[in-house]
């Protein structure tokens, strides 16, 4: 394996806003992510967790607040911060038309690396991810767990110090998901800030070293898997973690202090 | 039993899909209101640019001269002289002068004459529309030559003294340049939206924009790639057309002096391709990205695709000279180029201007994909603001329940707007049109109050709204009204110098306007006044600048939103003749009514201009203005700029009143 790329810094969300016309996605979030750790973002459908993600991915400009990434201000240097980062969702489609070789190369091109580290990076990549066989296959003859395993390929190839992964594991079997999640650890521990939004609690407990629930565009509350089963009074999984602390503000109570 | 099960799925299916499809909005608007707009669009701008060209050459006076002895000349030389509509006798010619377009045909007779007739020779130039056209006149006089014995005088032998190679290329130019526009853009059509509306519907479109690719660059590479393989379709077919031709030509006997292939030529016409693709894919893809999936893309393209054909169409069709604003119009500009090349007589200068117009077309569209290809409105569009079930709910039952109360009290909306211009205008087209036919004063009546001003009365009245708040009458200052008074004053002498000189309209047309205002049983000025300048003027403003401007003015800014609304002005009067004037009058009196915040004031200076133009032709003193020279028009042209600027600065220096400030 390659040697791990530590990222300068991780990723810094002050007070953000994004609203579309009179409707409030996201009402003034601020979360941190430091190199070498896993942040889970959850909430249900609807909780604003896409929109952050696609804020901080520059593909949406914020209405109001910071975004800092890999050192990177979002906003104003949306390229540079771009090419920090490695973005991934679970409805991510391929170039059906293109082979896998072909895709890397076209998206490991856009992000400035040159013909020989591009086919460097993709002879890697492709023995980690297990698909190197595939690799002149056209990207409409594979199976769902290798198309992902491609778009995954797509997203690390730049080797970039920020992950942001929006539900990737929809629509993958066990074993895919057990591959992928042993992956997104093996980049952690490789330095890399890695941002994972899901709703399958289970799948975040396994994986995140802190989290953030998100409800309605806020931030209902923030800490380890451990941290938010005790704000909610001992809850034994983080899914009764989440529907105790929901119910709570739906009630108008006061959401718990996190434990310092 | 079975019967009936297969009966009640094959319903439910049935009442599922037609339920689904009519909510969708745009494939109504698209799919059923577009084209009723496109189609009668389209014809009627191909059939009143053919009647101008047909009334123009018409007009032409054949320039013919006559060869022979003067005894056998004398009695056709006669004839000719009588008539001076048609022909324009010159002293003398030969073929030479027909060849190089001097003369548009040439009369030799004499030679062994026949059954007591005398030989006559029509020499002419089967490549040119005018010398075809005298070749038609002269036959004509010849055969209707009788002497006493009611025998024809000549017998007569057509000779057209064009080359192989001139009559091929003429054919072929013919076809040719069409082929170039209407096969370019169908190279270009799916490409378009396979890589815009495409790439959102596999689900692409999120990684593209999230990785460090500049919009534009993304875009140049677009139309690029969609301009090459418009390219080569548009190519492969002038290729094959060419190939097609050649072998008919050898099916016919083999290649003779008759009909060749100019192939220099030909190829050299290939390279109109070029621009043209470019333009075509950056229009294509322009469209392509504001929708936001395939079936949208193709709704929105294929009436393009029809449209951009048009101008193509006329120009491929009609004989017309490449100078002056068709050198700049897209479509018929490239179309009459590539003719030109193959036909051998493509200058310089204008085939410079013909490229780099339709290269900065092409540029324009291509920014504009830019801009269009914007993530947040592909990925969170929402202008479901008045929604189709809305919208159908209340224009057949009325609204009785006060469950959508909100969504109906938010004013009006880009797409309300956009469906009242084209329910108005089917609504004229195929109603009031044939009523104002029958007879003009009641057909326009009930075109104005009912087709526009009653259409805004009935939308305000569904969506449960103020028509007064619809139609922004607000109280306007003096300084507003004072302002609209000297647009109206100017705006007339303005827009139809401008239009007289950049496209004047033909004699018809302006007689028949002049027929219309001041007709031969005669109308009183009072009543014309009521019925030419006051109704429009309150009409055509209630729907215009009420809630088409306002409507527009929620998705664009005022400016564009004013240029738009004048560009549907000048569509809706259903002439291509006076689309510019009447454009021109629209984005002036859109501008008016923004200004001033009230419609009052463009209802104003829209019955001040057209009242000025009725009393001008009922006093028969609007023909005066063609008499005037040069020099005065120009002088004439800049007084009324003045007097405009001066309305137009009283408008701009306007505060608002606090309502409206309020209402804003």
């Amino acid at each position: 394996m390659e040697p791990a790329t530590p990222a300068a810094t991780g990723v810094t969300i002050e007070n953000l806003t994004k609203s579309f016309g009179d409707a409030v996605a996201v009402g003034g979030i601020s979360l941190q992510v430091a190199p070498g750790e896993i942040y889970g973002l959850l909430g249900p459908n609807g909780a604003g967790k896409t929109t952050t993600l696609r804020v901080l991915a520059g593909i949406l400009a914020a209405t109001s607040g910071r975004v800092t990434l890999a050192g990177i201000e979002v906003t104003p240097r949306a390229h540079e911060a771009k090419r920090r980062l490695g973005f991934l969702t679970g409805t991510t489609g391929l170039y059906a038309r293109l082979t896998a070789r072909e895709l890397l190369t076209y998206f490991g091109r856009l992000h400035g690396m040159d013909a020989g580290t591009v086919a460097t990076r993709i002879d890697w990549i492709a023995r980690t991810l297990d698909f190197t066989a595939l690799l002149d296959k056209r990207c409409e003859a594979l199976s769902s767990g290798n198309k992902q395993r491609v778009s995954v390929a797509r997203a690390v190839l730049h080797d970039p110090p920020v992950l942001v992964l929006d539900e990737p594991t929809v629509g993958l079997d066990v074993l895919a998901t057990r591959f992928f999640r042993d992956f997104v650890r093996a980049e952690r521990d490789r330095g890399k800030a890695v941002i994972y939004s899901t709703h399958y609690l289970a799948d975040a407990e396994l994986l995140c070293d802190r989290i953030g629930l998100l409800h309605r565009g806020r931030m209902l509350a923030e800490g380890s898997p451990a941290a938010l089963r005790a704000m909610a009074g001992g809850a034994s999984s983080l899914e009764e973690a989440f529907l105790t602390l929901v119910a709570a503000l739906e009630s108008g109570a006061t959401a718990p202090a996190p434990p310092s | 039993m079975i019967g009936r099960s297969h009966f009640a799925t094959v319903a439910l299916v049935y009442g599922k899909e037609l339920r689904e499809t009519l909510r969708d909005r745009r494939t109504l608007f698209v799919m059923v209101l577009f084209p009723l707009v496109v189609y009668p669009l389209m014809s009627l701008l191909l059939a009143q640019v053919m009647a101008g060209k047909a009334s123009k050459n018409a007009a032409h006076a054949s320039r013919v001269a006559i060869n022979g002895t003067p005894a056998e000349t004398a009695p056709l030389r006669k004839m000719i002289e009588a008539d001076h509509t048609d022909f324009a006798l010159q002293a003398s010619g030969d073929n030479t002068d027909v060849e190089l377009g001097r003369l548009d045909a040439l009369i030799v007779i004499g030679g062994a004459g026949h059954a007591g007739k005398t030989p006559a020779a029509v020499v002419f130039d089967e490549t040119r529309d005018f010398s075809n056209q005298a070749r038609d006149r002269i036959d004509h006089l010849l055969a209707g030559a009788l002497p006493p014995q009611c025998q024809p005088l000549y017998a007569v032998a057509d000779r057209s003294i064009a080359p192989g190679a001139k009559v091929g290329g003429y054919l072929l130019s013919k076809v040719l340049p069409l082929v170039v526009v209407i096969m370019v853009m169908l190279g270009a059509f799916y490409p378009a939206i396979d890589i815009t509306a495409g790439e959102r519907e596999r689900g692409t479109l999120e990684t593209i924009l999230a990785s460090p690719v500049d919009r534009f660059d993304l875009m140049t590479g677009k139309v690029l790639a969609v301009a090459t393989l418009a390219a080569v379709t548009g190519m492969l077919n002038l290729v094959s057309i060419s190939l097609t031709m050649l072998e008919g030509i050898r099916m016919m006997g083999g290649a003779s002096d008759a009909l060749r292939i100019p192939w220099t030529r030909t190829l050299a016409a290939l390279t109109m391709v070029v621009p043209s693709a470019f333009l075509f894919a950056s229009v294509m893809v322009a469209v392509g990205a504001m929708a936001r999936g395939f079936k949208e893309a193709q709704n929105l393209l294929t009436p393009i695709y029809f449209l951009c054909i048009t101008p193509a169409l006329i120009a491929g069709l009609g004989e017309y000279e490449m100078a002056g604003v068709a050198l700049v119009v897209p479509g018929v500009n490239v179309t009459l180029l590539a003719r030109a090349i193959v036909l051998g007589n493509a200058r310089i200068g204008p085939a410079l201007a013909v490229i780099a117009s339709t290269l900065a077309y092409g540029g324009i569209a291509l920014a504009l994909a830019a801009r269009l290809y914007d993530s947040e409105r592909l990925l969170y569009a929402d202008d479901q603001r008045l929604t189709l079930r809305d919208w159908l709910r209340r224009l057949l039952f009325g609204a009785s329940d006060g469950k959508d109360e909100g969504a109906l009290a938010r004013g009006v909306s880009a797409g309300d707007a956009l469906m009242l211009f084209g329910l108005a205008y089917v609504l004229l087209f195929f109603v009031f049109f044939p009523l104002q036919a029958r007879n003009l004063e009641v057909g326009l009546v009930a075109s104005e109050w009912g087709g526009l001003f009653g259409l805004v009365a009935i939308y305000a009245r569904l969506t449960r709204q103020r028509l007064g708040a619809v139609l922004v009458i607000g109280r306007p200052s003096a300084r507003a009204l004072l302002g609209a008074l000297l647009c109206g004053l100017s705006a007339w002498v303005a827009i139809g110098l401008l239009a007289e000189w950049i496209a004047p309209p033909p004699r018809e047309l302006v007689e028949s306007l002049r027929r219309q205002i001041s007709p031969p049983g005669g109308r009183g000025l009072f009543v014309t006044l009521l019925l030419m300048a006051v109704t429009p003027a309150i009409c055509e403003e209630a729907l215009f600048r009420g809630p088409i401007l306002r409507g527009l003015a929620t998705r664009l800014s005022p400016l564009a939103a004013a240029v738009l609304t004048g560009v549907f002005f000048g569509l809706f009067h259903f002439d291509v003749w006076r689309f510019l004037p009447t454009g021109l009058l629209g984005v002036i009196l859109s501008l008016i009514a923004w200004r001033a915040r009230s419609i009052v004031p463009a209802m104003l200076a829209h019955a001040v201009n057209n009242g000025c133009l009725v009393v001008l032709a009922q006093l028969g003193l609007d023909e005066r203005i063609s008499t005037w020279t040069s020099h005065s028009q120009a002088a004439i042209f800049v007084a009324s700029l003045v007097v405009l600027a001066a309305g137009g600065a009283l408008l701009a220096t306007d505060p608002a009143t606090p309502a409206q400030r309020q209402r804003a």
